[in-house]
């Protein structure tokens, strides 16, 4: 059966949840917010804050500990199976590890969900090439991923993330290892899906980023999450930079 | 671009393993069921010959020539009447000079001696495979009139070889059901293995929303591929075993007893051992394959 977003329904909701990695401490704890359709959000917190625990039960790799999460307006730890596997379609993760499959080359990576979804051959080719040459990998469709730059690699991850127009787009430092314009190009690509109506959360600690575009973050500290809002945090940069904390 | 398997395997030992593996066990269930075939041909065979028939003899005596021939015209017509009465007979027949003669003949082969020989009357006595006479009693029967007859049952002699055969048929079949065994838990090991060396693979596109199903038929049509492959070679390899095994039956003159000829039939019936492992191999996987996906949300 495919799941279809509830219409009107939050992306995400999570509700009192917790989580932790088998017998250890809460990682997340208490967590509390919901992305509204459409919406912008970046992640940010310490390393070993919870951001990519939080941003693996966005993507249903993991089910809370303690709480509720819903996604698409379904309670997630009521789905089958297959229910979660349609959902997940619906979902583009740019892992910060990247995960590209050394065997694939680069055209084969990003046409890895479009094949799951069982997409005509015809239409992996043409979305697949346009999408790699607006990454700026057009001569490298043909490349094996060890072969690949970082940077290259992290452009074939992102264009394997958003190759089927997903709902929600989840990136966990999608710019780390590009320059500042290529950094601003990808971002750039990620509104212009988030204006097509995806929901877009980006983990980063690139603050030069978030205060360019100035999008709400949810911030995560010690396992709990604040949810600061565009013109708090603006306001908030504003005074922090007019002090002279230049970043 | 990929063919669409090759998404989820990169090389592993078990694309070589399972065929290797597939191979063995089919030259091997190919040679144990063409054995079973033949037994079970063969011993259908002599069943058909032995049980549908007996004979008694009825031996000549000494004496002059008219005497001789009335005494044995008396004990000939003392057991037809017997034989004829007993349950399970239906129906006792002297053999004519002439058909003695023909029966004769490969070993004597002029009809002239045969004539001359005090050979024995011979009552050939047809009987209803359904409900075999009991042969004890027809015996004593026949002792108590006719002293000197003789109840010839083949299927007395034979039976213990057709034990033998038949217990060497349930000898064979329990073989077959080792070779399968041990061909599911190749398959089962092959694909623990292989999903263990692919797991980063398998777990990346669970998340990009992959079904269970997708995961396991890529790896069950894998397997049943590599199987069958093995399997097929493995029978192409007991074909000149068989070929061998058959001119050595046919050039020592054991082929009246042992039947080594295959019909269609039976070709069929090897041919299908490699589709047969090439499917065990597909189900195998499938359950392997779901229960490790279960691992996963």
């Amino acid at each position: 059966m495919a799941v279809q977003t509830k219409l009107n329904s939050p992306i995400a909701e999570f509700n009192g949840v917790s989580f932790r990695y088998d017998k250890g401490p809460d990682i997340l704890k208490d967590i509390q917010f919901t992305l509204a359709p459409g919406s912008f959000h970046f992640m940010t917190g310490e390393s070993g804050a919870g951001k990519t625990s939080l941003l693996s039960l966005l993507y249903l790799y993991h089910l809370p500990t303690k709480g509720r999460v819903r996604l698409f307006g379904y309670a997630v730890d009521e789905m089958t199976r297959r229910e979660k596997a349609h959902l997940r379609r619906q979902i583009g993760v740019v892992f910060q590890d990247f995960r590209l499959l050394n065997h694939l080359t680069a055209f084969d990576n990003v046409a890895l969900p479009l094949r799951i979804a069982g997409v005509k051959e015809s239409e992996i080719r043409r979305h697949v090439s346009e999408l790699l040459v607006w990454v700026g990998l057009e001569d490298r469709m043909k490349t094996l991923p060890p072969e690949l730059s970082g940077g290259e690699q992290q452009r074939v991850a992102i264009a394997r993330a958003v190759i089927n127009r997903p709902n929600l787009l989840l990136a966990d430092e999608p710019t780390g290892n590009v320059d500042d314009a290529m950094a601003k190009r990808l971002l750039h690509l990620f509104l212009e899906l988030n204006k097509l109506g995806t929901t877009v959360v980006i983990a980063t600690h690139n603050e030069g980023l978030i205060r360019h575009f100035g999008f709400p973050r949810l911030h995560l500290e010690k396992g709990h999450l604040s949810v600061i809002p565009q013109n708090q945090y603006k306001e908030m940069a504003s005074k922090l930079f007019n002090r002279g904390g230049s970043q | 671009m990929i063919k669409q398997n090759n998404i989820l395997f990169t090389t592993d030992s078990s694309r070589l393993f399972l065929p290797w593996m597939s191979m063995l066990m089919g030259f091997i269930a190919v040679l144990i069921l063409a054995a079973g075939i033949t037994s079970y041909r063969s011993i259908t065979d002599w069943q058909r010959v032995v049980s549908g028939s007996l004979t008694v003899q009825i031996p000549t005596y000494t004496g002059s020539g008219e005497s001789r021939a009335e005494r044995v015209g008396k004990d000939i017509e003392t057991a037809l009447t017997i034989l004829r009465s007993s349950p399970g007979v239906q129906g006792a027949t002297v053999l004519s000079d002439n058909q003695m003669a023909e029966l004769m003949n490969p070993w004597l082969s002029d009809d002239m001696v045969v004539s001359e020989l005090p050979l024995p009357k011979l009552i050939d006595v047809v009987v209803d495979s359904n409900e075999y006479p009991d042969i004890a009693q027809l015996k004593m029967d026949l002792s108590s009139q006719v002293p000197s007859a003789v109840l010839d049952s083949h299927r007395m002699r034979l039976e213990p070889l057709l034990k033998l055969a038949s217990g060497g048929i349930k000898l064979i079949s329990f073989i077959l059901i080792l070779l399968a065994l041990t061909a599911a838990f190749t398959v089962i090991y092959a694909t623990r293995t292989s999903l263990m060396a692919h797991e980063h693979i398998i777990s990346l596109i669970h998340m990009m929303g992959a079904n269970d199903w997708f995961i396991i038929r890529k790896y069950a049509v894998r397997h049943f591929v590599l199987t069958f492959m093995g399997a097929f070679f493995g029978f192409l390899l007991s074909l000149p075993i068989m070929a061998g095994i058959s001119f050595l039956i046919r050039g020592a003159t054991l082929d009246f007893i042992w039947n080594s000829a295959l019909g269609l039939p039976e070709w069929i019936a090897l041919l299908s051992v490699s589709v047969v492992l090439a499917a065990l191999a597909f189900l195998t996987t499938c359950k392997t394959v779901s229960d490790y996906l279960k691992r996963f949300l």
